[in-house]
């Protein structure tokens, strides 16, 4: 009886203080972790569309793949969407950022968080990886498989199919959400 | 007491020799910039765990040591990963869940079990400090085969006008895709592990042959 008890305590007292070390930690570390992802977002969207000014954030309710979107002013006029969208990835959910015009096509893309494998989904990461969707969405259909791809770039994705799949469908949805705004902020 | 130190750079390297923590070692090793960032993670885990596991070793009942290791452990991981993502944003995005993957990482337990719980904690540390490097070094190695062959680069920390990308002439226009994915991994480590036996044998027997003549003398 006495042995459980004092070992229980020796438990308690290491998780005790590992819990108020970690607690101390993360009382350091979390605000400057949210104002690197603050200023994260806000450089995604600036680049995204540098010419144009982008308005504030408009919530979607009951998308799964669309879950808001930003108006993009230029010269005072609606000039493009830039949305918010989640895709299914190989290591789970993708964040993505993309700007699409009033006929869905898409202007630029940007992958923000995920999970993907590193040197292999990750590399979607690198602006490059996107120039394949741009100007799709519009009068030319958003690449969704391997084939519809030039050779070049089939070759790119080759070991990170999935998230090819799961960038390429939110882009497709995306493209149609932003012709169903259509040019309507 | 120095040889804490050095067995686990080369005679019990926990790749090659122990072939401890492969997971994380096929997963990260496609750049050497992940290489050195796991790398820099493991040893910090593994100082801590190993000081505070030995330091502790008399105070640790038997019975639920398994448990408190895994907490101690599983503290310095969250550590690193806060650090991290608060100081290193891009590499810490680069290794993204192999961070915390760390935790289960069975170098650190394998330590804490087979070495710092029935050591002195300079011992421990010393054995944690070998460990880790040995560890690196190992990861170093595959990810250096790994990136050169498979795509052609050697990724290493931007600085100034450098965006820390070397590009290998030749093997940059064609690289050999499939080293870079899990079963070029796996190929490469088999054959890097077969050397490094072929080695050892070799060691052991010109050893024998030296007593032999030794003993015919």
């Amino acid at each position: 009886m006495k042995g459980i008890v004092v070992t229980g305590a020796k438990l308690f007292l290491i998780c005790a203080i590992a819990a108020s070390v970690l607690g101390f930690v993360n009382a350091v570390t979390e605000p400057v972790i949210r104002q690197r992802k603050i200023r994260e977002l806000k450089e995604a969207l600036e680049s995204l569309i540098p010419e144009g000014e982008v308005g504030k954030l408009v919530k979607v309710e009951n998308n799964d793949v669309v879950k808001g979107y930003y108006p993009v002013k230029k010269d005072g006029k609606l000039f493009a969407y830039i949305l918010d969208l989640r895709g299914n990835g190989y290591g789970g959910e993708l964040k993505i950022l993309a700007g699409f015009k009033g006929n869905g096509e898409i202007v630029n893309v940007k992958l923000m968080d995920n999970e993907e494998t590193p040197g292999l989904g990750k590399k979607a990461e690198k602006p490059e990886y996107m120039k394949k969707f741009i100007g799709t969405g519009g009068t030319k259909p958003v690449p969704v498989r391997k084939d519809m791809l030039s050779r070049k770039d089939a070759d790119a994705v080759t070991g990170a199919s999935i998230t090819f799949m799961g960038i390429a469908n939110a882009l497709a949805e995306g493209s149609e959400f932003a012709k169903k705004l259509g040019g309507k902020s | 007491m120095i040889e804490h130190f050095t067995k686990g750079l080369f005679k019990e390297n926990p790749i090659f020799i122990i072939v401890l923590g492969l997971c994380p070692t096929l997963a990260v090793s496609t750049q050497v910039v992940n290489a050195l960032g796991m790398g820099a993670g493991v040893i910090f885990v593994l100082l801590g765990s190993n000081f505070f596991v030995s330091l502790l070793r008399n105070f640790i009942p038997e019975k639920i040591r398994i448990p408190s290791y895994i907490v101690i452990i599983a503290s310095f991981v969250t550590m690193v990963d806060l650090f991290m993502q608060a100081y290193a944003p891009t590499l810490s995005k680069n290794l993204g869940v192999f961070v915390q993957l760390i935790v289960v990482n069975c170098i650190i337990l394998g330590r804490a079990e087979a070495f710092a719980k029935n050591h002195t904690v300079s011992e421990s540390v010393l054995d944690a400090l070998g460990m880790g490097i040995g560890f690196t070094l190992g990861l170093l190695l595959i990810s250096l085969i790994r990136e050169v062959l498979g795509a052609g680069t050697i990724t290493l920390f931007p600085f100034g006008n450098f965006d820390g990308v070397i590009r290998i002439p030749v093997i940059y226009n064609a690289p050999i895709r499939v080293i870079g994915l899990a079963t070029g991994a796996l190929l490469v480590i088999g054959y890097l592990k077969g050397f490094f036996d072929w080695m050892a044998i070799r060691k052991k027997k010109r050893e024998i042959e030296k007593r032999v003549s030794a003993v015919k003398v």
